[in-house]
């Protein structure tokens, strides 16, 4: 469980806030199926969304990963015990969902004959502060372009840690490794994304200019 | 040009990747949940469920509670419910016996045999049966009546798919998913009004 060897490169780190829906969504959920899942939709269907866009780069894929991931672990849950609900970490569980289902859409895409439709994200969705400045406009569309040259595993690194805030021992749960490990994906995330951005890789323009 | 080493830098990365996250996450509940009320109908209470294509799900209060409802749903299409913010057009009409009521039905979660079944079935007119050899000769399915008899077993809407009105090529009327009693009941008043 220690980070030992991995240097934190990454200035400003600090903790992300721990999950204060897990304990209220999990009695709910061993309450009541239907119910509980009304309460975990609405504890984390943002975050569920906001990771969804990131992996799909779509927004409407994005709809359709998150809905169908949030269908699945209802299909899950109804097959749990109430004792396997109550000590679940439904947040990283959530995520795991949302990854799995994305890598099988993209491996079924790829079985299919016209194949390539919504592989990785070629054409990103820009950020949420794109009316607001075209400054920021530029920075979102490239950040979310630069995310895209990631490998799977530390994109999600990023994604889980620095897009959706989680705390790096939920980030360790959804990419099921050590937390030393989850540390060392991100941080070669963001030196990599750091590259991609200051060779100007990624960014909608078909070339660098000059 | 900003250099990528200094702390500013990665500051300004962090800031970056947290604007990505979306600040409006788009409403999925009519694409996660299915809708669930209580109706009166002709053989008294009926629960009933609904996705955002039509009816999905329909079984007597007598027979299922809340909980015995969402249970047989969950077990069937494998999607939660929530209680349905409108009633689907025309499903009061029907459930009252009006024949020229018809409520969109999602039967998506059936086979095609199924579906074949089921559409065949609702063709015949109230006041009138049809054996379930019909059905099967009706959808270029002739051998398969038994396998029919199966569908319309388990159809998951009695009542709007009048599932009822296909009885035994002789002999008595056949089971019902409601009990034979009903299945009487029902047949026996449709008759009646379709004399009057």
């Amino acid at each position: 469980m220690t980070g030992a060897g991995v240097a934190e490169t990454v200035a400003g780190e600090r903790a992300a806030p721990s999950d204060p829906d897990a304990g209220r969504v999990s009695a709910a959920l061993a309450e009541g199926l239907d119910v509980g899942f009304a309460e975990l939709y609405r504890a984390y269907h943002g975050v569920v969304f906001a990771v969804a866009l990131r992996t799909t780069g779509h927004r409407a894929d994005a709809e359709d990963l998150a809905a169908e991931s949030l269908l699945r672990a209802y299909r899950a849950l109804s097959g749990y015990d109430a004792r396997r609900i109550r000590a679940l970490s439904p947040r990283p569980w959530l995520l795991t969902i949302v990854l799995n289902t994305r890598r099988n859409q993209v491996r079924d895409a790829a079985r299919r004959p016209r194949g390539a439709d919504g592989e990785v994200p070629e054409r990103p969705v820009p950020g949420p502060t794109v009316e607001e400045h075209a400054e920021h406009r530029e920075t979102g569309e490239h950040l979310a372009a630069s995310l895209a040259q990631l490998t799977d595993t530390q994109r999600h690194a990023v994604v889980l840690r620095h897009v959706a805030d989680l705390p790096i021992g939920e980030v360790a749960e959804v990419l099921g490794c050590p937390v030393g490990t989850a540390k060392s994906h991100v941080s070669r995330g963001l030196t990599r994304l750091r590259a991609c951005i200051e060779n100007g890789a990624g960014t909608a323009r078909p070339a660098e200019r000059g | 040009m900003t250099t990528m080493t200094t702390p500013d830098h990665g500051d300004a990365l962090l800031a970056g990747l947290a604007a990505l996250a979306p600040s409006d996450a788009p409403d999925l509940t009519d694409r996660v949940f299915d809708g669930w009320l209580a109706v009166p109908s002709r053989i008294g209470p009926v629960r009933v469920a609904s996705t955002r294509d039509g009816v999905s799900f329909l079984r007597r209060a007598a027979d299922l509670d809340d909980e015995g409802f969402r249970a047989a749903y969950r077990d069937r299409f494998g999607r939660p419910l929530r209680p349905a913010r409108s009633v689907p057009d025309d499903l009061e009409a029907a459930l009252d016996g009006d024949a020229g009521a018809r409520p969109r039905l999602d039967l998506l979660a059936l086979t095609d045999f199924q579906r074949d079944v089921l559409a065949a079935t609702r063709t015949i007119p109230a006041g009138e049966t049809r054996s379930y050899a019909w059905v099967a000769a009706e959808i270029g399915r002739p051998r398969a009546v038994r396998a029919a008899g199966t569908a319309l077993a388990t159809n998951p809407v009695p009542l709007l798919i009048p599932c009822h009105r296909v009885v035994p090529s002789h002999g008595d009327v056949g089971r019902y998913i409601f009990g034979v009693p009903v299945k009487q009941a029902l047949l026996q008043s449709e008759k009646a009004e379709e004399k009057t």
